[in-house]
């Protein structure tokens, strides 16, 4: 596998669904996680030399997104426009069927989870990263994931309800 | 045995492994409580996987895909940055370009008598470097590409950078349903198609002559001739860059 620019280039336009998929696990919108993606591939572009060949792409941008939001939030709160939640939930009324209305809720109960629980869910449960995986991408121990997703898992849980 | 809530969430994210996992599997086959509480975590799982997996269904915006498009080579650029295949792109690209005195000269005009230089100019690597490098031979009464050539051709993606001087640019399947790709050497421009495990060369015209007489970067813009040859053959569009590397990972093959 080749390392050159153009190869990354490549190889992150493929990933390209599954960054904006990640960015809406972080963001309470779609339009703050599309912004979120462009902002971490732009940092991308700029270091693909430093991605390691034969290590996975696809945790090198979940980390660089992440960084990016912990900085984006950081910046917003210096200029204190405190990000306003809005919460998942613009097209209440228009999914009609059952799953969708499900799928709706449970984006909106993820939303209203913290900025921490949020990445770990998003890497672990939506991105299917093993522990240890998401633990790198975050850079934390592994038993901080765990007892982060123990803790997001039982929010989930209870905004949701036990299911039938 | 007891379970902590983590390891029945381990078990559930399939991170138990080993003793402890086996011995949670066992557990759970003669207890109904301790099973729904896994199967509970699973479903959350599940459910949380589901209620994001649409967004993968979605276009991407074209802002973020317009970040990861390969930037159009310059006509005398150093780095080399080959156009992806991207037809349209390179025929506004050329649209865009200066309307000096040789831009108004059609294929028709020049078109004959460019093809028999471009087929001698291309005969002429081989002449000049017979054996395992000659650029095509003659087989069957068709001209099949040998050597580095067909090396380009058969592993060679458009975003590399252009290799041992041969240079591909568009990959596209053409109404017979073959892959055809084209290719430029430093001299000329060409069109192949791949043909029962080869690919045998299909038209030929020389290569631009490079602004300022500087070396011709292989990365250039394809002649005119060589896109009308795609237009005449190209059924749909050009492959992108994904569609164009699967092809050449299954070697090809339709």
């Amino acid at each position: 596998m080749s390392n050159s620019p153009n190869e990354v280039r490549a190889r992150i336009a493929a990933l390209l669904p599954r960054l904006r998929r990640f960015g809406r696990t972080l963001c309470r919108t779609g339009e703050d996680a599309d912004d979120l993606v462009q902002m971490a591939v732009e940092k991308a572009l700029t270091r693909t030399d430093q991605w390691t060949p034969g290590t996975r792409l696809d945790s090198w941008m979940f980390r660089i997104m992440q960084t990016t939001w912990i900085d984006e939030l950081r910046a917003r709160e210096r200029r204190s426009q405190t990000f306003v939640p809005e919460e998942e939930g613009e097209h209440v009324g228009v999914d009609s069927n059952a799953a969708q209305v499900e799928a709706m809720a449970v984006r909106k109960a993820v939303s209203r989870l913290g900025d921490d629980q949020r990445a770990v869910v998003g890497l672990v449960l939506v991105e299917g990263l093993s522990y240890q995986e998401a633990a790198e991408v975050l850079d934390i121990p592994v038993g901080t994931l765990t007892s982060r997703l123990a803790r997001a898992r039982e929010a989930l849980q209870a905004m949701l309800g036990a299911a039938p | 045995m007891t379970w902590t809530d983590d390891e029945l969430m381990a078990f559930a994210d399939g991170e138990l492994a080993g003793e402890r996992g086996a011995a949670l599997a066992a557990a759970m086959t003669g207890d109904d409580a301790l099973r729904a509480r896994v199967d509970a975590l699973r479903r959350q799982r599940r459910s949380v996987a589901a209620a994001f997996a649409g967004v993968l269904d979605e276009p991407v915006p074209d802002r973020l895909a317009a970040l990861l498009a390969v930037p159009p080579a310059e006509p005398a650029a150093a780095a080399p940055a080959p156009a992806v295949a991207d037809l349209a792109a390179e025929r506004a690209r050329r649209q865009g370009r200066g309307s000096g005195s040789g831009s108004g000269l059609t294929w028709a005009h020049w078109g004959g008598m460019a093809a028999s230089l471009a087929l001698g100019v291309l005969l002429g690597h081989q002449w000049a470097a017979p054996g395992a490098d000659a650029l095509v031979s003659e087989a069957g009464g068709r001209l099949v590409a040998g050597g580095r050539l067909a090396q380009a051709l058969e592993a060679r993606l458009a975003a590399d950078a252009s290799g041992q001087g041969v240079a591909v640019q568009l990959s596209f399947v053409d109404r017979d349903g073959q892959y055809c790709r084209t290719f430029s050497t430093d001299r000329i421009a060409g069109l192949a198609c791949r043909e029962a495990s080869r690919w045998t060369v299909q038209s030929t015209t020389p290569a631009e002559p490079a602004a300022s007489g500087a070396l011709r970067q292989a990365a250039s813009p394809l002649p005119r001739a060589l896109l009308e040859a795609v237009d005449e053959r190209i059924a749909g569009t050009a492959l992108t860059a994904a569609q164009e590397r699967q092809a050449r990972d299954r070697g090809w093959v339709r």
